[in-house]
């Protein structure tokens, strides 16, 4: 696969604060990539700088191998879909569809037949002479697409495509835009704060903090081996423990942590610093039962309390290095909530050197 | 239960009075009004009468046509100028202008002189249009003109500019706060569909904001229309407005029937422009 | 106050303890008047002799005192209209009959305006002469080698864009006399629109239709106009103190005159203070007063020898009767006012 937006350093500067700093990056021809990260972190920028809304202080941007780091926005072939979708309230549907076909010198029947069949790819038929006021945010999520989609651009850019729907309809939308995606084989780049969307819609993600890349590659690398503690807290939830290294060798290195030995899989972290700290998702310890043969590593705590999450049991442990853990339990059939541990109660959890994150020391 | 009635005696004063102050000092005056415009002039005062002589006048004789046709054509120079002159700066403003502090500044700029008297400002334009005022002062100065100009002062060129000056805080205001209300992200995405910034403007922007230009160009027309001040100070001697005729009749004539007959027809022009630009507006209004 | 009913008392009664207490209160008096007919330096003396406070409303024009007594002129104890709308005023029963026993000077005051026709009804005076003056013509000095004699001058293409004239109906007298008719207060239809026509030639040589006193002035000052009609004495006046030397003169057309006069507001004959003001207005205190502050000449001839130097007496014409005859004095229009007004009106409507 080629290359269909190439990022050579991007930067930029508002004066003296740095939006977005030296990001080099490949979007390849045809997969759905989501730039991931708080407010603040760039990706937003980044994304408008790829649309031609803003223009970098330094770097080039390519589009299908063209130089377009100054062109404005109506010389990209690519297309945004906006956070609020930005239709255009005094048109109907099909108007705001024909619009973007005018310049391709599409107009008339053929703009109409265009419009209809976008409408129609989106599950909207007969909502041509709609305005935009009469419908509901999903429909007015899908026309953006339309809008975007009738003009066959190279890429799709999507800034927060789900943030103004409420929860349900955005799991729901999450699932049809990937599937919009199969269908086009148009390259998405989209741009969201929220993990789980990301997770669940992309090809590849890109994590970013503080104007740089902080990690890149599949939703399963990052959750599974997050390079940085910045990454494992984005994602999904973790527990930090601070450690030092004991001993290595054989594939595993043997830390002190929450006053235990632990073993963990030997992996260097990003970035190649001294190991600091450890990261164990709350999912990847269990609560050990007597009759359970012991894993390799076990922490002893207490249990400071239980939370009924309907599809896990969360229970909140004070390891006898005093620091607290999370360890999340999945409540599957025949294992009642009034069989665990209750607050008070010495516990001993498990966890396998798999499961371990190694991470340099906290910054 | 008593705290019900004081409830609902506090709740009588505070629609009632307003109430009651519109009907004693608006619909009362206009009932007078319309009263005297049937009524029938003579001397020394005037009669009451139910007739339709005073209308008849205004039909009949030309110079009362004549003075509503200039006062129309006026006050439509004055809001056409106005609306001219006030889009391009309100535009500025919401959409070119990044800081905000001067965007601020610029705004306050035009609003202010409504904080200075009407008949101050149309004052000062007397020093800066006459013949040896300001403006011909420079212009001799610059050697673009080499005897003064007179055309810019006791002209209806001189009202226009006057009127314009003074009222087109009215147009900047409703168009301001049109623009202001049109997402900044639908540029972008007319910018985004490969369309031109001009062809942004006369599609997106100007649609968007035309329930702004209709308010703006209703407002200074209707308040142009009913001006009397400009002609007073600064116009011509083909100055005269309707208000000018009215407040003869009133005065000088002592002919109150005829003044209110007159006073009577401007209502109705101006009350059908509103109503004509009220649906306009409504038809131009689009939900956001 | 023979003629008040009951009803009416009990209206002007709570009217005056609803809005107008200070006209009624004893020592009290409020005018509706011009500018300069109550100047504190012959006032203020006035207020301390008497202990009567006196307030003015100034008006710009006479119709603006018809316009606020016929919109119930019930705060007003003493108005000056002109003598073109005296008569007006007193068929519309608007004002008193002024008692002549109780005017000292009554007998001094010139019997031109004793007589006149425009300030009594029924044998009964409503008027008490004050102050008179002619709506002379005014050039600058420097624009005219030859100084203008006739109304010619203002009809003059020569003189285009340099011409001011009254906004008034005093137009239609003017455009009349040049036309070449003299009774300018009783022009027959035809005799109007010809001065319309007159008129309307005439307009695009006007640079302005001035209304008042102190417009006339700036558009001398600020080098607007040449020439123009005025308020003989008051406006050169303050033209001269601008360092502008202008030139007033009674053309060979012959020129209009005025005259003002006092007038009591209907109800107002009781107040305490209304015949001492007029006597005082009357004695030499009010007629120097008002000559030393507006410039017009005065009604009471004796009190202005003894009151005015020479010289000022002389050129306020106090000396001369036969140039008061001369003027074309103001008459009441009656119902013909309106057929002046609109043609006056349908000129600037052209």
């Amino acid at each position: 696969m080629a290359a269909i937006i190439e990022l050579d350093s991007i930067s930029k500067h508002y004066g003296p604060v740095v939006g977005v700093n030296h990001v080099d990056l490949a979007v390849e021809d045809g997969e759905f990539l989501t730039l991931l990260g708080p407010s603040g972190c760039g990706k937003s920028t980044l994304l408008r700088m790829i649309g031609g809304f803003e223009v970098p202080t330094a770097g080039t941007i390519r589009i299908a191998g063209a130089d377009v780091t100054a062109a404005p926005p109506q010389q990209r072939d690519v297309n945004m879909m906006f956070q609020d979708y930005a239709l255009f309230p005094h048109m109907t549907v099909g108007k705001n569809i024909t619009y973007g076909l005018e310049r391709k010198g599409i107009k008339g029947t053929a703009a109409r037949d265009k419009a209809e069949a976008a409408l129609e790819l989106v599950g909207l038929s007969g909502m041509f002479e709609r305005h935009p006021h009469q419908l509901s945010g999903g429909q007015r999520q899908r026309v953006a697409l339309a809008r975007a989609v009738v003009r066959e651009p190279k890429v799709i850019l999507l800034d927060e495509p789900l943030s103004a729907l409420d929860a349900k309809l955005r799991e729901q939308m999450q699932v049809e835009l990937k599937h919009m995606h199969e269908k086009l084989g148009i390259t998405f780049l989209m741009v969201t704060h929220d993990q789980t969307e990301a997770l669940v819609m992309s090809d590849r993600v890109v994590v970013m903090e503080a104007g740089e890349i902080a990690q890149d590659g599949t939703p399963e690398d990052l959750y599974e081996r997050p390079a940085t503690p910045y990454v494992a807290n984005f994602i999904g939830t973790t527990n930090f423990l601070s450690a030092r290294v004991v001993a290595r060798g054989a594939g595993l290195v043997t830390l002190e942590a929450g006053n235990q030995k632990l073993k963990a899989t030997d992996v260097m972290p990003l970035g190649g610093q001294a190991i600091g700290q450890i990261g164990i998702r709350p999912e990847k310890m269990q609560i050990l039962k007597d009759t359970e043969c012991r894993p390799a590593n076990v922490l002893p705590g207490t249990v400071v309390e239980t939370i009924y999450q309907g599809l896990a049991l969360r229970t909140v442990v004070r390891i006898s290095s005093g620091e607290e853990v999370l360890v999340d339990e999945m409540l599957r059939q025949g294992m009642l909530h009034s069989d665990h541990p209750r607050a008070g109660d010495p516990v001993a959890l498990g966890v396998e050197p798999h499961n371990i994150l190694l991470f340099g020391a906290e910054r | 239960m008593t705290l019900r009635i004081i409830d609902r005696i506090g709740m009588g004063f505070f629609l009632g009075l307003p109430i009651l102050w519109i009907v004693l000092f608006m619909l009362v005056p206009y009932g007078v009004l319309l009263t005297y415009s049937f009524w029938i002039k003579s001397y020394p005062l005037f009669e009451p009468a139910f007739q339709f002589g005073n209308y008849l006048t205004l039909l009949n004789e030309p110079q009362y046509l004549s003075v509503i046709g200039r006062t129309l054509k006026i006050a439509v120079i004055v809001s056409v100028t106005a609306l001219v002159l006030a889009y391009p700066f309100a535009y500025f403003l919401v959409f070119r202008l990044k800081n905000a502090t001067i965007r601020k500044v610029l705004f306050f700029g035009v609003i202010a002189p409504l904080w200075v008297s009407y008949l101050l400002r149309a004052y000062l334009w007397k020093t800066i249009l006459g013949t040896q005022g300001v403006l011909n002062s420079t212009l001799m100065g610059l050697g673009i003109i080499g005897e003064p100009l007179d055309v810019f002062l006791y002209s209806q060129a001189a009202m226009v500019i006057t009127l314009t000056y003074i009222f087109i805080p009215f147009m900047v205001m409703p168009i301001y706060a049109a623009l202001e209300k049109i997402p900044r992200n639908l540029d972008e995405a007319s910018a985004d569909l490969g369309q031109s910034s001009w062809t942004t403007f006369w599609r997106v922007t100007v649609p968007l904001s035309l329930p702004g230009v209709v308010a703006g160009f209703t407002l200074t027309f209707c308040l142009c229309f009913g001006d009397f001040v400009a002609a007073f100070l600064v116009g011509g001697p083909d100055g005269l407005m309707v208000a000018n005729v009215i407040t003869s009749q009133f005065g000088a004539a002592l002919d109150w029937p005829l003044g209110s007959a007159l006073a009577v027809v401007m209502l109705v022009v101006v009350l059908a422009i509103i109503s004509l630009s009220d649906r306009f507006e409504q038809r131009a209004k689009v939900q956001f | 106050m023979a003629k008040t009913t009951p009803l009416k008392t009990i209206l002007t009664t709570s009217l005056a303890t609803a809005v107008a207490l200070p006209a009624w209160a004893e020592g009290e008096l409020s005018l509706l008047t011009w500018e300069g007919y109550a100047d504190d330096s012959f006032i203020a003396a006035f207020e301390a002799e008497t202990g009567c406070r006196v307030s003015a409303t100034y008006v710009g024009s006479g119709e603006e005192i018809i316009a606020k007594m016929a919109a119930g002129g019930g705060v007003y104890d003493l108005i000056t209209p002109a003598s073109d709308i005296t008569k007006l005023i007193i068929e519309a029963g608007f004002v008193e009959p002024i008692d002549i026993s109780r005017i000292d000077e009554w007998e001094n005051i010139y019997p031109q305006f004793r007589e006149l026709d425009n300030i009594q009804m029924d044998g009964e005076y409503y008027a008490m002469p004050y102050t008179w003056g002619a709506i002379a013509f005014m050039y600058r000095d420097d624009a005219f080698e030859t100084p203008p004699t006739s109304l010619a001058a203002l009809f003059d293409p020569r003189n285009e864009g340099r011409i001011a004239l009254w906004d008034d109906k005093s137009a239609i007298y003017v455009a009349a006399r040049y036309n070449g008719d003299t009774n300018i207060y009783t022009l027959s239809d035809e005799q109007i629109a010809a001065a319309v026509e007159t008129l309307i030639e005439q307009r695009p040589l006007v640079r302005r239709y001035w209304s008042t006193a102190g417009e006339l002035v700036d558009l001398y000052v600020g080098g607007e106009v040449d020439i123009s009609n005025t308020w003989a004495g008051y406006q050169s006046a303050l033209i001269a103190a601008e360092g502008i030397e202008v030139t007033e003169f009674i053309p060979e057309e012959n020129a209009e005159g005025w005259m003002d006069s006092w007038m009591i507001a209907d109800g107002s004959a009781d107040n305490a203070c209304t015949y001492p003001f007029l006597n005082m207005q009357l004695s030499e205190q009010g007629q120097c007063g008002v000559a030393n502050v507006n410039g017009y000449s005065v009604a009471n001839p004796v009190a202005a020898r003894n009151c005015m130097t020479e010289e000022q007496f002389v050129a306020l014409h106090q000396d001369d009767p036969a140039y008061l005859d001369a003027l074309l004095m103001w008459q009441p229009l009656g119902d013909r006012m309106g057929a002046y007004v609109n043609a006056w009106n349908s000129v600037k409507a052209q």
